[in-house]
């Protein structure tokens, strides 16, 4: 307001001065003409009073100018700050004359003005766009977790409380460890990803397929696929994303395929253990006692079928694993020698209730392989078992291993007995194949084989027979060194390899303990 | 179901000699088995088959070494081992627990139960000979 009547009693002064100036002038004039020209008074009256018209619309027109500039500024500033008129620059306030006090002033709460509509128009779109980006998450029909940096819940939404069978109260400001138990197919998990994309990317994005999500109170397990992103200091602080895909009822369904083998081998396994057990019991306390030679026979035969039992109990469960890409072998490092003549031992028992002998050449000097113990065993025994069934009236088995002209170890299986017709070798490692004119004599799965391959395919070697009808069949396959099989891997040190039936996975050396 | 006379067979010499198994196994015929060769072998047993008393037994923490079946009435065996190798257990457990099992698991779940067990045995692998010298081998 003190601008405001300073800005008055200014303008008052000047017109006031204007005014006085210009009517001593317009009488100054007449007075002159009259008294100095001797011009006819009404004339110098009207001269003087033309000359005042003139003059007055001058000095008007100025006064006008200078005292519209204030208006003209402020103006300016509205016009400046409205979002419509584009391109008109703010007034220069420091070049005015007149009124800059007031102008200065009064832009300034313009401006002001401005800013505060300016945020409030901000913060009702930020809101909406708030209550828009809320109500896709709250209502997404995908169960959706937020973490921070400390892996600490920041949201989840109606689904993934609904998921995970608690409230989202109950998730909120809980680790997600605590709240997620998730166990992961392989070694390449959620937690072991974060940590990687935390340390070395501002963003990152994954997902995993077969998530098993442990639910608490003996609720069934649920299976998911999952994707993560990460970003780097979200403004936020939202520093995961966690989007759960439910396949619970197609994955548990594949899983219903193998458990029902895990059941028949569980079923099959406890009479099994029994009679394992209750056989070297009786062998045992009364082994000694017994004294007809048929009856000891009898004592072996048993604990050798027994065995060859739990073998074939194996294979049922190892050719699931392999169909089912289930199977992870663990190739570490070991001795062929070594290895090789304990799984002949397991095999020595069958081997001799059948009066076979089994005659071992293997050399000490051979390098390390790049082996799974259990699997190799199993090839071991799948084929020695074979060559004892097809051994027929012949009564020895020759196993022989050796380095091949390329350095692979190669390990060979010889017998005497049936062999094979050459019409029915190419099939020889397909799936419960079996020579059928043997059916009723020769008691086979059609498994071993099968699954033989399988494992040594795995082990990057390669598996093969050579046979004759009637004069027996040599089963052959070879191993690679543990040094040749790190540079295929094109990785050095001491570590355990993974690989599936299917190939290649990674190396997996922090998947056991 | 304790052997106190362990002490006067020749097996008392080694390592087994009075260690407490707490075997927890609801196939009666397999535990019945188990004790047998295990006591014979110097080890004291005690076989228990509902998995709630199990556990209770189990939390006495009088016993050196648990063989742990998975498939129990009750309460599950692998619910009995989280319980027992809680980190949070005051005081820890003393005793070593090998999951005994003919269940056969997937590759994940196996390596889980077996992050947390000390030891895993599928039961038709190995006779009853044979696990009481994977016990003596345990320190």
């Amino acid at each position: 307001m003190d601008h405001l009547s300073k800005l008055r009693r200014r303008a008052r002064l000047y017109l006031f001065g204007i005014l006085i100036a210009e009517n001593l002038l317009a009488v100054g004039l007449g007075w002159s003409l009259y008294t100095f020209v001797h011009l006819n008074g009404l004339i110098s009256v009207a001269v003087s009073l033309l000359l005042g018209m003139v003059l007055t619309f001058i000095v008007a027109d100025q006064a006008s100018r200078y005292l519209m500039e204030p208006l003209t500024a402020l103006w300016q500033a509205i016009l400046h700050l409205s979002p419509t008129e584009q391109g008109v620059a703010a007034p220069k306030i420091e070049n005015l004359r007149f009124g800059r006090e007031l102008v200065a002033n009064l832009s300034s709460q313009i401006y002001q003005l401005a800013s505060v509509a300016d945020r409030a128009a901000a913060d009702a779109n930020k809101e909406v766009g708030d209550m828009g980006h809320n109500f896709i998450a709250q209502n997404l029909p995908l169960p959706l977790v937020l973490l921070d940096d400390t892996e600490t819940i920041k949201f989840a939404n109606k689904a993934a409380a609904d998921y995970i069978g608690l409230t989202p109260a109950d998730l909120i400001g809980k680790n997600v460890y605590m709240v997620l138990d998730m166990s992961f197919p392989s070694a390449d998990t959620f937690d072991s990803w974060l940590k990687t994309a935390k340390t070395a990317s501002v963003t990152a994005t994954k997902s995993w397929e077969r998530v098993r999500l442990n639910v608490r109170d003996n609720h069934p397990a649920r299976l998911f696929d999952l994707a993560a992103y990460y970003n780097h200091g979200n403004p936020d602080g939202n520093a995961t994303m966690l989007v759960l895909f439910d396949h619970t009822k197609q994955y548990s369904q594949d899983e219903q395929a193998v458990s029902f083998i895990a059941l028949s081998v569980h079923e099959l396994r406890t009479p099994l253990t029994l009679l394992r057990g209750y056989i070297e019991v009786f062998e045992d306390e009364f082994g000694k006692s017994i004294t007809d030679p048929e009856l000891q026979s009898f004592m072996l035969k048993m604990r050798a079928m027994a065995e060859q039992l739990t073998d074939f109990v194996n294979n049922i469960l190892n050719v699931a694993r392999i169909d089912d890409d289930q199977l992870e072998l663990q190739l570490q490092s070991g001795d062929w020698a070594t290895i090789l003549k304990s799984s002949i031992d397991l095999m020595s028992l069958r081997a001799k209730v059948r009066g076979i002998d089994l005659q071992c050449k293997i050399p000490d000097d051979l390098p390390p392989v790049g082996v799974d113990q259990l699997s190799i065993n199993e090839v071991v025994s799948n084929i020695i078992d074979n060559a004892i069934k097809y051994s027929g009236k012949s009564k020895v088995i020759n196993i022989d291993a050796h380095l091949t002209q390329d350095g692979m170890i190669e390990t060979t299986v010889q017998d005497y007995g049936l062999g094979i017709p050459t019409s029915i070798l190419p099939n020889l490692f397909t799936k419960f194949y079996r020579d059928h004119r043997n059916r009723a004599q020769i008691g086979g799965t059609g498994l071993g084989l099968y699954l033989s391959k399988a494992i040594i395919d795995a082990h990057g070697g390669h598996l093969w027979v050579r046979s004759k009808e009637n004069e027996g069949s040599t089963f052959g396959f070879t191993l690679m060194p543990y040094a040749q099989l790190t540079e295929t891997m094109k990785q050095g040190g001491n570590q355990e390899i993974t690989r599936s039936a299917h190939g290649w996975i990674k190396n997996h050396s922090l998947y056991r303990r | 179901m304790s052997d106190s006379d362990a002490p006067a067979t020749p097996a008392a010499a080694q390592p087994a000699a009075g260690r407490k198994v707490l075997c927890i196994e609801d196939e009666r015929f397999i535990s019945e088995l188990y004790v047998r060769v295990l006591s014979k072998s110097g080890y004291q047993v005690d076989a228990i088959a509902d998995g709630k008393q199990a556990l209770e037994a189990a939390e006495t923490n009088q016993y050196d070494i648990i063989l742990l079946d998975l498939m129990l009435p009750g309460l599950s065996g692998i619910d009995i081992l989280r319980s027992l190798k809680d980190p949070a257990r005051q005081p820890p457990l003393k005793a070593k627990v090998i999951v005994t099992t003919n269940l056969e698991q997937r590759e994940d779940v196996r390596a889980d139960i077996e992050k947390q067990a000390d030891g895993y045995v599928v039961k038709a692998e190995l006779t009853p000979h044979e696990l009481a010298r994977m016990l003596d081998d345990i320190a």
